[in-house]
């Protein structure tokens, strides 16, 4: 039997054990999974889940808590919503609104087990304190879990939500998180993702703008055995406006997989995609980024940016933009670029008397900083710049070409 | 300090320094000149340990040390700086970010006590201000978006911070206004001191004006063709190479 069978049925038995015989698993029945030789799935691998990860639940706890980057966290263990703390204003609710844009096979299966932790921004309420949601999991031997978050913003809403995904030993994380925009509401985003490399995610973050809003949204991880990271942007009402930055690190073997689609339906929208990515030893990392503009969204201002360094030959990094427009008056600018360090640059700082390996770092962290810099909050900033600058430190053997 | 014995290197395979004597002891001032291309440059980046400038035969030593067995970070760890040509812009590190690294390796491995970062900031405005650059130029990424002098200006001020015992300058001069020669002329003159040796590559006699050398050396073809005092450098502006050389000046 293939793979790509083993897991869905695999994925079907998991549903009945966890929903019971009487749910409806018909989105589940009829879709395939991934084959070999599935488009969208050609640079990610799914034979790592051969070990099982789909058979069991996973119920470990973390060798040590996550820090609280505020006040305000949510806590999600293994998939299962274990503490919480908000502030006045929003209100957490585990039954979930439909979720637009779910399409991978992954994200159906999480549609139909998971108990979504839903977290509603009242009317006209400005949340100063970001919202930290820590996505735990844990497990020993291969087991999965199913975290979904929904963070819903009603009209004039402000927010700013920390998702932060942590996970320890063989667990795979398969997550949907969805955030949805009234009209006039702002949020800010970030995702935080430096599992440990033994782990697998595979998620789908759904950006629903309904409502005439700004949505900024920081995503930094670094690889591990597998990530695959969908994200399904609906940008679907006139002037509302979208920004995401990320960046991405791949060290020794591990693997990200971005897969990034911004749809534009409505006239006169912007979006802006900006993502950095560093590859060294054998790590391998892909970024797709689609911008789709629909019949009808004249006036877009569709932007994307991919800026990629390769620290030494092993390591690969594939990058595309894909664009789609099926409208004359639009403006879309898109770049993809994958560089190495600078040979003259590297020569500069070590003709100063830094060591070459540091030399590398400061370069590596240079090339990142200008979005690191601009983190608005700083909690977060001071989460992510010893993360970033031991990502680079990290695991580089001694004397590495460049 | 150093001593260079018919020294061959090639760029990118291309032979271009073809047997080239040198001798600078403490507290000297050396002016290296001659015409584009005649491997002033090459010299220099040799001497620091680019990559791609291999040498090909013959021995530069530093203290006695053979240069060709140090990294760069070596070289200037020993004591060794060079004042590029044309500075690097480095964005997102900082200037500050730069020298502080730069600085505590190189202090660390001359057994120099370490600044702490008050210290380095204090030094470090000081060193701006002696060659006239704000302050404010310390927070922005190494050389990024200055102009030519300001570049050039930047090259001095760590200089000054590095203390080092040899100095190589190349073309520190060039694209300055008279001004801003002389601040940098200032600078350099600063440093003068018995222990500390000066090698000035220019193109031009002008610098030379403001920092008077010991000893001038023409050279062309990758070798040194003539040596002589401060006045070869007065008989060179006012004869131009071709005496030397055999060939029509272009410059
Ligand atoms: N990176 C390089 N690759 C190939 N040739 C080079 C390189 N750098 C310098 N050269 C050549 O070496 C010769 C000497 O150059 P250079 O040392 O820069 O001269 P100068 O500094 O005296 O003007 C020139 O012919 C130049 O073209
Ligand atoms: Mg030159």
């Amino acid at each position: 039997m293939s793979l790509a069978l083993d897991l869905k049925t695999q994925t079907l038995a998991s549903a009945r054990r966890l929903a019971g015989d009487s749910a409806d698993l018909g989105a589940l029945e009829a879709i395939s999974f991934p084959e070999r030789k599935t488009e969208r799935w050609k640079y990610t691998s799914l034979q790592a889940l051969a070990d099982g990860h789909l058979n069991a639940v996973a119920s470990g706890e973390l060798s040590q808590p996550l820090p609280a980057l505020s006040e305000f966290v949510v806590t999600i263990t293994n998939g299962i919503l274990s503490s919480s703390t908000l502030p006045d204003g929003v209100s957490l609710k585990q039954e979930s609104p439909t979720v637009n844009g779910l399409e991978t096979p992954f994200a159906v299966y999480n549609s139909a087990v998971a108990q979504p932790v839903v977290l509603e921004v009242a009317a006209n309420t400005r949340i100063e304190q970001p919202i930290h949601v820590q996505i735990q999991s844990a497990s020993d031997v291969p087991a999965h879990c199913n975290p979904r978050v929904v963070v819903q913003l009603n009209n004039g809403a402000e927010a700013t939500v920390i998702e932060h995904i942590h996970a320890e030993g063989q667990s795979l994380t398969n997550a949907v998180t969805a955030l949805i925009t009234a009209d006039n509401a702002t949020l800010t985003h970030y995702r935080l993702q430096g599992e440990h490399a033994s782990t697998l995610y595979i998620g789908t973050l759904v950006i629903d703008q309904q409502g005439v809003s700004t949505v900024n949204s920081y995503q930094l991880m670094t690889g591990n055995r597998l990530r695959r990271n969908d994200v399904h942007a609906l940008v679907s009402k006139s002037g509302a406006e979208l920004n995401m930055k990320g960046i991405f690190v791949v060290r020794d073997k591990s693997h990200v997989d971005n897969q990034i689609c911004v749809e534009h339906s409505v006239p006169n929208c912007e979006s802006d995609q900006n993502f950095k990515g560093l590859a060294g030893e054998s790590g391998k990392a892909v970024f797709n980024g689609r911008i789709h503009i629909h019949p009808g969204a004249s006036g877009t201002n569709a932007e994307l940016s991919n800026k990629n360094l390769l620290l030494n030959a092993g390591a690969e990094i594939n990058t595309k933009p894909e664009l789609e427009i099926y409208n004359d008056d639009v403006k879309c600018a898109h770049g993809t670029t994958v560089g190495q360090l600078d040979p003259i640059q590297q020569f500069y700082l070590q003709s100063r008397g830094i060591p070459a390996a540091e030399a590398k770092r400061m370069l590596s962290l240079g090339f990142v900083n200008e979005l690191l810099m601009s983190l608005p909050h700083e909690k977060v900033a001071e989460w992510a710049q010893p993360w970033l600058e031991a990502e680079l430190t990290h695991a580089s053997p001694a004397g590495d070409a460049a | 300090m150093l001593e260079i014995r018919d020294l061959h290197a090639s760029v990118a395979d291309k032979p271009i320094l073809k047997g080239l004597n040198l001798t600078v002891n403490p507290g000297e001032v050396h002016a290296i000149m001659g015409p584009n291309g005649s491997g002033k440059s090459t010299l220099a980046n040799v001497l620091s340990g680019r990559d791609n400038y291999e040498i090909t035969g013959g021995e530069a030593l530093f203290e006695g040390k053979s240069l060709a067995d140090l990294e760069p970070e070596e070289r200037a760890q020993a004591g060794l700086f060079l004042a590029f040509q044309y500075p690097v812009e480095i964005p997102g590190v900082s200037n500050m970010e730069f020298l502080k690294a730069a600085l505590e390796s190189v202090r660390g491995a001359q057994g120099k006590e370490e600044w702490d970062s008050v210290t380095l900031l204090r030094k470090a405005r000081e060193a701006c201000k002696q060659v006239s650059l704000d302050a404010s130029f310390l927070k922005r990424g190494v050389n990024e978006g200055f102009s030519g002098g300001e570049k050039k200006r930047n090259e001095i001020m760590q200089m000054m911070l590095m203390e080092p015992k040899l100095a190589l300058l190349d073309e520190t001069d060039s694209g300055l206004d008279i001004d801003a020669l002389q601040v940098v002329a200032k600078g350099v003159n600063s440093l003068r001191s018995p222990e500390r040796g000066i090698v000035l590559v220019t193109h031009y006699q002008r610098l030379l004006d403001y920092i008077v050398p010991d000893f001038v050396h023409v050279l062309y073809n990758g070798q040194i063709i003539k040596s002589g005092g401060k006045e070869l450098a007065l008989e060179l502006e006012q004869k131009g190479y071709g005496w030397l050389t055999g060939e029509e000046e272009s410059a």
